[in-house]
């Protein structure tokens, strides 16, 4: 499970940069983007950060 | 927008957004009955309003359970050096509410906008309240079903599983739809999850916190659009009013849920629900 939780916090990670950067707007109201990418690139960024923990708990090492 | 609508808006979002009626929905209909025509909900100046109400009600969750706050952010950030989850109820409870606010974190940002622009008007605003009612005796009607069955039994929140956090999580996203209630469809979920009433409030309560928090901040812009400043005295008084509302709202809450169930609720939402459908269908509703 760890190259698993690792490869989706790379992917949620990219995903969130590319709502930053406006370069997709999938679920997006338009003519508002800024804003709405905002929000998307926060919730994209705190699930890779949450994989990035579950990474974490599946390497430490064991009692 | 006048002073007195303001303080009624506040007073509104604060009682409603955490008694399970649906804070979205009372500030459609509200306004609607009373024919507060001069108020445009997509106004950024209302906007800006709404986001410092919004902010009062979660400073109020935070203040009301700051105990329990401070003790579950220290589990979890002890949880995520140390890099193992241990037995403490503090850290258990801490990853139950990470893992339940995933859901409504994700289907807010991706639906919120589409279901408020197709729902967001006062008879499908009525109608959801009304069945907002219907699911609250359907939850208690089932909940009924699981205590008359001696196998199961009640258990403390620690004890939830974490798809049955999810399950809970889910069901508070239901409160996209203007007129569902977040606490109401997650403590419905809780109780099928075997919470009793108490303890599935305090849940809900406690999962609503970091969302309703979340969604103010996302939208602090709103604070910044032009003319914003005209309503910043009304922002701050409001929001000082829904913060106070929202905290006697919590308060007396776990307090009736100590022995009390949610029906009386589901009756509210179920009566004023079809009365304000069937007004809107005689144009009764501006």
């Amino acid at each position: 499970m760890k190259p698993l939780a690792l490869l989706l916090a790379l992917v949620f990670f990219v995903l969130g940069a590319l709502y930053g950067l406006g370069t997709i707007n999938f679920m997006t109201k338009s003519g508002t983007e800024h804003a709405h990418h905002v929000s998307h690139l926060v919730i994209c960024w705190v699930l890779a950060l949450l994989c990035l923990i579950w990474y974490r708990f599946q390497s430490a090492p064991t009692r | 927008m006048t002073d007195i609508q303001a303080l009624i808006l506040a007073l509104l979002q604060g009682v409603s957004e955490l008694f399970p009626v649906s804070s979205l929905g009372h500030t459609i209909l509200v306004p609607a009955l009373l024919h507060w025509t001069n108020i445009d909900r997509a106004n950024p100046t209302f906007l800006a309003f709404v986001v410092v109400l919004h902010l009062g009600t979660a400073v109020a969750l935070i203040v009301y359970y700051r105990a329990r706050w401070w003790a579950i952010v220290r589990a979890l950030v002890a949880s995520v050096v140390r890099g193992r989850l241990s037995d403490d109820r503090d850290e258990r409870i801490g990853w139950l509410l990470v893992v339940g606010t995933i859901p409504v974190g994700v289907l807010g940002v991706l639906f919120e906008e589409p279901v408020r622009a197709l729902f967001g008007s006062p008879a499908p605003a009525a109608l959801f309240l009304a069945a907002n009612g219907l699911v609250m005796f359907a939850g208690e009607a089932l909940r009924r079903r699981q205590l008359a069955n001696p196998a199961r039994a009640d258990r403390p929140i620690e004890h939830l599983s974490f798809a049955q956090s999810v399950l809970v999580g889910f069901a508070q996203s239901f409160a996209l739809l203007p007129g569902i209630s977040r606490s109401g469809a997650s403590m419905v979920a809780g109780l099928l999850c075997d919470l009793d009433h108490e303890d599935a409030a305090e849940f809900s309560f406690l999962l609503a916190t970091p969302v309703i928090f979340a969604a103010a901040l996302l939208e602090t812009r709103y604070l910044m659009a032009p003319g914003a400043h005209v309503v910043l005295l009304q922002a701050l008084l409001g929001g000082v009013v829904a913060a106070v509302a929202a905290y006697v709202s919590v308060a007396f809450l776990m307090r009736y849920f100590k022995s009390n169930d949610l029906r009386p609720f589901g009756w509210y939402c179920l009566i004023v629900g079809v009365c304000c459908y069937i007004l809107s269908k005689r144009g009764l509703l501006s």
